[in-house]
């Protein structure tokens, strides 16, 4: 951390320099990271960034004014300005790609947690420690939300070395209960990149060809302690086919971007600063959606034999093969009988991947997206007066003819008229409902509520074309 | 017994919250006609209603919403917001006409029972008997989504300016439950909406109670038991409004107190994509996640026409491996046939593997 508090202007021969660290294989600290951004970047105007000028400007390159967003209303309050910007921030997080793109289901993911003594600076309350880790908690859970037949493992940096913290495995509760243990602890030492990618690289060796293999990094230092060329091991990973995504705390680490555009294919969007807890938190819920299958050599798809057990009460209470605990209740295996207590599994007795149908269905929403809802302008909006969905009221439309011939987008990205129809059913919505069947529902329920003319709408009549891969 | 004193019982009425009751109906009139010697829809209507006042009794803060899940379309019962001219002219018309109207009585149940009647009126005389013909379906998606529409608004807190609250602490300000009264069967094809709405409903935490009346429904049984909720199918329909009083009354924070009725076997064997055969063990794409019985036919995905690597099925399906007994000729050939022998196990291991 030595380094977070000069002004540090690296250049490029520098930069190179600062990764080759010693061939001898001893520890020594590879500080002359480029950093910017953050608490120490953002004095160093000059932005000095491995790319050059022709890139875009970094978001702490402007300076932003939340006070200059908020503009009285006509009578004097600032209530419709707060209602307005609520409303188009609701917008901003909704509107996303929806073409339905192969994505990688089956994923294995380790998460790198920093365990270091940058961790236990406290500019995110109480440490950032203790919130990567409470963070860590809600992204296992959102994880296994999202990817019911996924795997998972969690690492930690720390003292220059890797610490396994918990297995690759399927069941949340698990990781939870490791990572609740770290709680007693605090960071100390430096984080080792090399080293615990090195060891996420040996967790994911034995993953499954047609299932993902990724990283996620919290990252709170701006150093990375190697013992070799960590430039090597991002080679390995980008032939082990391992994506990597670090989410930084601090500032960008210009080891960190090179990393992620590597094995991302260019991509440096999965490399993410966050400004403040919520930003962190978004940052770190975002990679729970599965990845985007870039090519057909990214993943083979294969096909793979799953049981689908029925539950079973018994009368006496037997022991399960997974926890040896005594039960009354459990899943048999499809194949061998085995108990077990809880789903998805792999069977402890055949190795059989034991799951509910309603896992798989968990998934069906990232195959078939709903489509982004449209803004309406007053002219098309006088045929509805309620949300279809939450009967909530819409604003009557403007006597004006000059309003009414407004653009259907505002400045602001909301709809002029508070409504926002579906592109399939021409039904309106508001901006809650929108973003409530967006992100929850993954349904349009006025297409579903209606007799659609030729075929079924939604997710069902997205089943017969055929998935574009990118 | 000393423990029972009068501060516990205090202690516990702070954190009571309002609940919100969303009742779908499923109108099906081809199902209802056939259950009409047990119980006509009109009686089922009038037990639903009382059901729907004694909710409203327990707090003047509880809300109660009505759908109808109809054969061609799903559409709100109470409130209305459509046509409020008609149901206030039909209420003012049969407040005048019924002479049991009794003026003292409770207004939130008087205008429920009117609106709900006067919307079940309309919907009913839109419903002609052309749309009928081969209707035995009914729109659960359509009528779950509105119902988390509705709750989604109608419980969540105002979170003063904090973008995304909503998920990152879950606090509400009701206790939603959803009830469906189903009498119909299943839609295979509304299995993916059907499905992303339990999910939904799990996520916010809303229990899905089913009352089943007539019918096999295997979704709506999924349905209960992922969102912990009430599953019940009524062996006497007659007595529905006994059922309802009974197991469907008690709102979520009660329920914690309770044993309430569930289904105890829940049928999650998966139907196969190619043949809809029910599986236990089932072969599944990588890709589009897609249930094959078997292998499907030259390892082609018939949903996503992906190309798939059987290989690390191995075997499974083949002929098993036979060990050839061969004759031991002479004992100090045994170790070269020993090896030859394992050769020839793993050779003949490999035509069993499903041609690719």
């Amino acid at each position: 951390m030595a380094d977070s508090d000069e002004d540090y202007i690296a250049t490029d021969d520098e930069e190179i320099g600062a990764h080759n660290v010693g061939k001898s294989g001893r520890h020594r600290p590879a500080g002359g990271v480029a950093a910017a951004g953050g608490g120490s970047g953002a004095r160093s105007k000059n932005g000095n960034k491995p790319g050059g000028g022709a890139q875009k400007r970094e978001r702490w390159e402007d300076i932003k004014r939340s006070w200059d967003n908020v503009v009285e209303g006509e009578d004097g309050s600032l209530s419709s300005t707060v209602a307005g910007l609520l409303e188009a921030g609701k917008r901003k997080r909704l509107l996303k790609d929806t073409t339905p793109l192969q994505r990688g289901i089956i994923r294995h993911l380790i998460l790198i947690l920093d365990l270091s003594s940058a961790m236990m600076e406290k500019d995110f309350r109480p440490t950032r420690y203790l919130l990567s880790l409470r963070y860590a908690c809600d992204f296992i859970r959102e994880y296994f939300e999202q990817n019911p037949i996924s795997q998972l493992g969690v690492l930690g940096m720390r003292d220059g070395l890797a610490v396994r913290v918990s297995d690759l495995s399927g069941n949340p509760m698990d990781h939870i209960e490791a990572i609740g243990k770290l709680r007693l602890d605090e960071g100390k030492g430096a984080p080792s990149l090399q080293n615990a990618l090195e060891m996420s690289r040996a967790a994911l060796f034995h993953a499954p060809s047609h299932g993902t293999r990724e990283v996620v990094i919290v990252f709170g230092a701006l150093l990375s302690s190697d013992p070799g060329d960590i430039h090597q091991t991002i080679n390995r990973l980008v032939e082990d086919k391992i994506r990597v995504s670090v989410v930084g705390l601090s500032a960008q680490v210009a080891v960190c971007r090179e990393l992620c555009k590597r094995t991302n294919a260019g991509d440096e969007s999965v490399y993410g600063v966050a400004l403040d807890d919520k930003h962190f938190r978004e940052l770190l819920i975002d990679t729970t959606i599965p990845p985007v299958t870039r090519s057909a050599k990214m993943s083979a798809s294969s096909l793979l034999m799953m049981g689908f057990p029925s539950r079973t009460v018994e009368k006496t209470a037997s022991l399960c093969a997974c926890h040896s605990e005594l039960t009354k209740g459990g899943y048999l295996c499809s194949r061998c009988s085995t108990k077990v207590c809880a789903l998805p599994m792999e069977c402890p007795a055949c190795g059989l991947t034991l799951i509910l149908s309603t896992h798989l269905a968990r998934s069906y929403h990232h195959l078939f997206p709903l489509k982004n809802w449209v803004e309406v302008p007053w002219k098309a909006a006088s045929k509805s007066t309620h949300c279809y969905s939450c009967q909530i009221p819409f604003p009557h439309p403007p006597t004006k003819p000059e309003e009414l011939s407004a653009p259907a987008k505002t400045a602001t990205g909301t709809s002029v008229s508070s409504r926002y129809a579906c592109t399939v059913c021409h039904n309106h919505f508001c901006i809650d409902c929108d973003v409530f069947c967006h992100e929850t529902l993954y349904n349009c329920p006025a297409c579903q509520s209606s007799v659609p003319k030729g075929k079924v709408s939604n997710g069902a009549g997205g089943r017969g074309d055929p998935m574009e891969v990118d | 017994m000393d423990t029972v004193d009068a501060s516990v019982h205090y202690s516990q009425a702070i954190d009571e919250k309002p609940s919100l009751l969303v009742l779908i109906l499923d109108t099906n009139p081809y199902a209802w006609s056939t259950l009409s010697a047990t119980l006509p829809l009109e009686r089922a209507l009038a037990s639903i209603l009382i059901f729907l006042n004694a909710h409203l009794a327990f707090s003047h803060a509880n809300r109660v919403a009505v759908i109808a899940s109809h054969t061609k379309s799903a559409r709100f019962l109470y409130p209305t917001t459509t046509t409020t001219t008609t149901t206030t002219a039909a209420a003012a018309a049969s407040g005048s006409e019924d002479p049991l109207r009794d003026a003292n009585k409770y207004r939130q149940f008087r205008i429920i029972e009117d609106q709900v009647q006067a919307s079940f009126a309309e919907l009913m005389n839109q419903t002609t008997a052309g749309e009928l013909v081969d209707a035995k379906e009914t729109m659960m998606a359509g009528a779950l989504g509105l119902a988390l529409g509705y709750v989604n608004r109608l419980v969540r807190v105002d979170d003063g300016g904090v973008l995304g609250a909503g998920a990152a602490g879950e606090v509400t300000s009701m206790n939603a439950r959803i009830l469906v009264i189903s009498v119909s069967g299943d839609l295979a094809e509304q299995y993916v909406p059907v499905m992303n709405s339990i999910f939904a409903a799990q996520r916010k935490k809303i229990p899905i109670d089913i009352c089943k009346v007539a019918g096999e429904t295997v979704f709506l049984q999924q349905a209960s038991d992922t969102t912990r909720g009430i599953y019940m199918q009524l062996e006497h329909p007659e007595n529905l409004l006994q059922y309802l009083m009974m197991c469907f009354i008690p709102d979520t924070a009660t329920r914690r107190h309770l044993v309430p009725p569930t289904q105890i076997n829940v049928d999650f064997r998966a139907a196969c994509f190619c043949h809809k055969n029910v599986v236990d063990i089932g072969f599944v794409c990588s890709i589009c996640l897609s249930i094959f019985c078997t292998p499907p036919e030259g390892a082609i995905c018939t949903t996503c026409n992906t190309k798939l690597d059987i290989s690390a099925l191995g075997n499974f399906g083949g002929n098993p491996a036979v060990v050839l007994t061969k004759k031991k000729k002479t004992k100090k050939l045994k170790q070269s046939k020993a090896t030859s022998f394992s050769n020839e196990a793993s050779a003949t291991s490999t035509p069993g593997t499903p041609a690719s």
